[in-house]
C-alpha cells in the first residue's frame, strides 16, 4: 500500500490548508489567525469524515481542485456547491464518501456560495507553522495555496472510521437563495468616530460585496459616511484623514473604514492598522461572509453581545459531534 | 498623554481595545508594555491574543469562558495595582540595520506610483519640505542620527512600528492616498511620526526614503539572526539605522542571498528608563 497521501491533479483557485484554531499567540508579532473562513462547513466536513472537528483539512475558493488518492481514505465536500465528482460520477455533499486509492475527485466552478470544503480521514499532515497548518498565503506562512503534482500527506486514519454519516440538510449552514444575506454584527470598537446618522445608515443601507474580495477582507461599496468630532478634530499622531486613528489592534471581523470604503477584516487580515472599525461583524456569522460572492448585497442586524452568545451556543451545536448522523 | 483611566471598547465578542491615552510618545507606549507585561503575569486563561500598540492594546479572548464585564474589570485592577510611574530598566536589544538611503528600487517604486498619481510630490522632497530640513543630505543625517524604539509589530508579519528615541529627531509625514499596490521588501517609509521597514513586498502607504538589505522577516529562518523567530524584532528592541553605499548594499544582497549575512545585534545593554526621561528632560524637550 502506498503511504497516505493526495496528489493535486488541479490546483483551483487558491486552494489552501486550513486548521483550527488557527495561529493562536502571534497577532502581536503581525501574523493573523488564518484557520478556514466558514467554520461551520469545514467542522461538519471533518466530521463526516470521520475526524476531530478542527482538524487540517481543504478550503476551497470560487473554483475547486481535482485531486487523486493515492490510498483508501473517508472524504467528505461541504460548504460551497462546487458539483464534486468522483471518476467523472456526480458524488453527494455533506455526506462521508469511501474513496479507494486512486481514485479522482473533481470540484468545479461554486455554484452557489464561494467556498467549499474537502476534509479526509486522518486529515492533511503538512507541517506545523508556528502552532498550525494553517496556510497565510499571501506571507507563505504554513506553506501556500495548492500547486499542480503537490502532494499531500494525510494523518493516520482515525479509529472507528468508516462509518457513513450525513448531516441533515437542517442541520446545514442556510445559504442566501436571493444574492442577499443577514450579517449580524455589533456597534464598536469606534463607532464613537461616526456621525450617529451613519451609525445607523450602516445598519440600515445595502452593502454590495465588491470582486476585490478574499481571505483578507470583504470591501463593500454602498453610501457615504459622516464624521464625528472625534474624528475631525484630532491630534495630528492620528493622521489626515477623518477615518485615520492611532495604529491600534484590528478585531477579527471588523468593518475596518479607509477612507469611505468599508472592509471587513477576516481571517487573513492585517492584525494592525491605521484606520478605524466602528462595527464588528458576530464571530458565529463569519460563516456567511465566507460564502458570499462579489456582487451579493449584506444588510447588517445590529445585535448586543448577550445575542452574539447565543448565536454562538447555536454554531456549536449544529458543529458538534452529535450532528452527523448514520445513513 | 495618559487618560486618568483605561477606556474599554468592545470588537465584537471576542475582542476588546484597551485604550491608554492619546499620542504617538514614548511614556505612552512604554506603559502599555508595562500593562501588557502585567496582563500577562496574571495569566488569565481566556485570553487567547494580546496586541500591544503605541497608545493601546487589544485583547482576543474566549466570552465562554470569561464574560467581558469580568474581563475588562480584571484589567482595571491590574493597572490600578500597577500604579503609572515610568520606571525601571529593562534588556533592550539594540540592532543596527544597513540602509541605502535614495536607493534605485524605492526611487522606481516611487515613479511607478507617480504615473499614476503624477500629482504625487517625489517622498524625500515631500519630507525635507514638511520637515525644514534642506536638502536629501539633511533628511538622511535627520533619519541615521537617532536610535529608535520598536514600539509595536503589527499590519504584517514581522513590520515594525518604530518611535525615534531623540528628542528633535521626529519626522513627519501623511501616508499616501490612495495606498501603494507594491513596495520594495527592505524599504524604510515615515508615516505620521512612525518609521517603518517592510518586512517583504506589501501594499502600503508610508514616504518611502530609502532601503535596508538586511531582512527583518524570514519565513524560512535561514539566516542565523531568524533561528529562533521568523521576525527580528520584538517591541522593547531599540533599533539604529547605519547609511550604506549602494556597492556596500548590493555586498549585503549578495551575503544574504548566500545565506551567510550576520545582523547586527548587541544583546548586552540594559536600558534604563529613568535615565533616558533625565537625559530627555536635559534636552529640553518632552519625550
Amino acid at each position: 500500500m502506498n503511504a497516505r497521501c493526495i496528489t493535486v491533479l488541479k490546483p483551483g483557485l487558491e486552494t489552501t490548508v486550513q486548521e483550527l484554531p488557527g495561529r493562536i499567540g502571534y497577532l502581536e508579532q503581525g501574523f493573523p489567525v488564518s484557520g478556514p473562513f466558514d467554520k461551520w462547513s469545514f467542522r461538519q466536513a471533518n466530521l463526516l469524515a470521520g475526524n476531530p472537528r478542527d482538524t487540517a483539512a481543504l478550503e476551497c475558493q470560487f473554483l475547486g481542485p481535482t485531486l487523486r488518492f493515492d490510498c483508501d481514505a473517508t472524504v467528505a465536500v461541504t460548504g460551497a456547491d462546487m458539483r464534486p465528482k468522483l471518476d467523472g460520477e456526480p458524488a453527494a455533499m455533506w455526506r462521508s464518501l469511501p474513496v479507494r486509492a486512486g481514485q479522482v475527485l473533481e470540484l468545479a466552478a461554486a455554484y452557489s456560495g464561494a467556498r467549499g470544503y474537502v476534509a479526509v480521514s486522518g486529515g492533511i499532515d503538512t507541517p506545523v507553522v508556528l502552532g498550525s497548518r494553517a496556510v497565510f498565503h499571501m506571507a507563505r506562512v504554513g506553506g501556500q495555496a495548492l500547486a499542480r503534482d503537490q502532494v499531500l500527506p494525510l494523518g493516520p486514519p482515525p479509529s472507528g472510521a468508516g462509518d457513513i454519516l450525513a448531516v441533515p440538510e437542517a442541520s446545514r449552514p442556510p445559504f442566501s437563495t436571493d444574492k442577499t444575506w443577514q450579517i449580524e454584527a455589533l456597534a464598536g470598537p469606534n463607532d464613537d468616530w461616526l456621525d450617529p446618522a451613519s451609525v445607523e445608515m450602516f445598519f440600515s443601507a445595502d452593502w454590495s460585496v465588491q470582486a476585490k474580495s478574499n481571505r483578507t477582507g470583504i470591501r463593500l461599496s454602498g453610501p457615504q459616511f459622516a464624521f464625528a468630532g472625534r474624528a475631525l478634530d484630532k491630534s495630528s499622531d492620528h493622521g489626515q484623514d477623518p477615518s485615520n486613528i492611532i495604529d491600534h489592534g484590528y478585531p477579527l471581523g471588523a468593518v475596518n473604514l479607509a477612507g469611505q470604503t468599508p472592509i471587513i477584516l477576516v481571517n487573513d487580515a492585517p492584525s494592525t492598522g491605521g484606520f478605524i472599525n466602528p462595527f464588528t461583524v458576530a464571530s458565529a456569522a463569519f460563516w456567511k461572509l465566507a460564502q458570499a460572492k462579489p456582487g451579493d448585497v449584506l444588510r447588517f442586524r445590529r445585535i448586543d453581545r448577550e445575542e452574539a452568545g447565543r448565536l454562538r451556543a447555536a454554531l456549536e451545536t449544529v458543529t458538534s459531534a452529535g450532528v452527523a448522523v448514520r445513513v | 498623554m495618559l487618560h486618568d483611566t483605561l477606556r474599554f471598547f468592545p470588537g465584537g465578542d471576542r475582542a476588546v481595545e484597551v485604550e491608554l491615552g492619546d499620542g504617538m510618545d514614548f511614556t505612552l507606549n512604554f506603559t502599555v508594555h508595562r500593562l501588557v507585561a502585567a496582563v500577562r503575569e496574571a495569566g488569565i486563561a481566556a485570553i487567547e491574543d494580546i496586541i500591544p500598540e503605541l497608545a493601546s492594546l487589544q485583547i482576543n479572548y474566549d466570552p465562554d469562558r470569561i464574560s467581558y464585564e469580568d474581563l475588562t474589570r480584571a484589567i482595571a485592577a491590574i493597572y490600578e495595582e500597577m500604579g503609572s510611574d515610568v520606571s525601571g530598566s529593562l534588556p533592550s536589544r539594540l540592532v543596527t540595520l544597513p540602509v541605502c538611503y535614495f536607493d534605485e528600487e524605492t526611487t522606481a517604486c516611487i515613479e511607478d506610483y507617480r504615473k499614476t498619481y503624477p500629482d504625487k510630490r517625489f517622498d524625500p522632497d515631500l519630507l525635507c519640505e514638511l520637515n525644514g530640513l534642506a536638502d536629501r543630505a539633511a533628511l538622511a543625517r535627520r533619519h541615521s542620527g537617532t536610535e529608535y524604539w520598536v514600539a509595536a509589530l503589527g499590519f504584517w508579519p514581522g513590520l515594525c512600528s518604530l518611535l525615534p528615541l531623540r528628542p528633535g529627531s521626529r519626522i513627519t509625514a501623511p501616508k499616501y492616498n490612495p495606498p501603494r499596490t507594491w513596495t520594495p521588501k527592505g524599504a524604510v517609509g515615515i508615516g505620521g511620526a512612525l518609521c517603518c521597514v517592510y518586512p517583504d513586498r506589501t501594499p502600503g502607504g508610508y514616504q518611502l526614503i530609502g532601503r535596508c538589505p538586511a531582512p527583518i522577516y524570514d519565513g524560512t529562518q535561514r539566516l542565523p539572526a531568524f533561528r529562533d523567530s521568523l521576525a527580528l524584532l520584538r517591541a522593547g528592541d531599540r533599533v539604529r539605522f547605519r547609511p550604506v553605499t549602494a556597492e556596500e548594499c548590493a555586498w549585503i544582497d549578495a551575503e544574504v542571498a548566500a545565506g551567510r549575512y550576520e545582523h547586527d545585534v548587541v544583546e548586552y545593554q540594559i536600558f534604563s528608563v529613568d535615565r533616558y526621561l533625565d537625559w530627555v528632560k536635559a534636552h529640553g524637550e518632552k519625550a
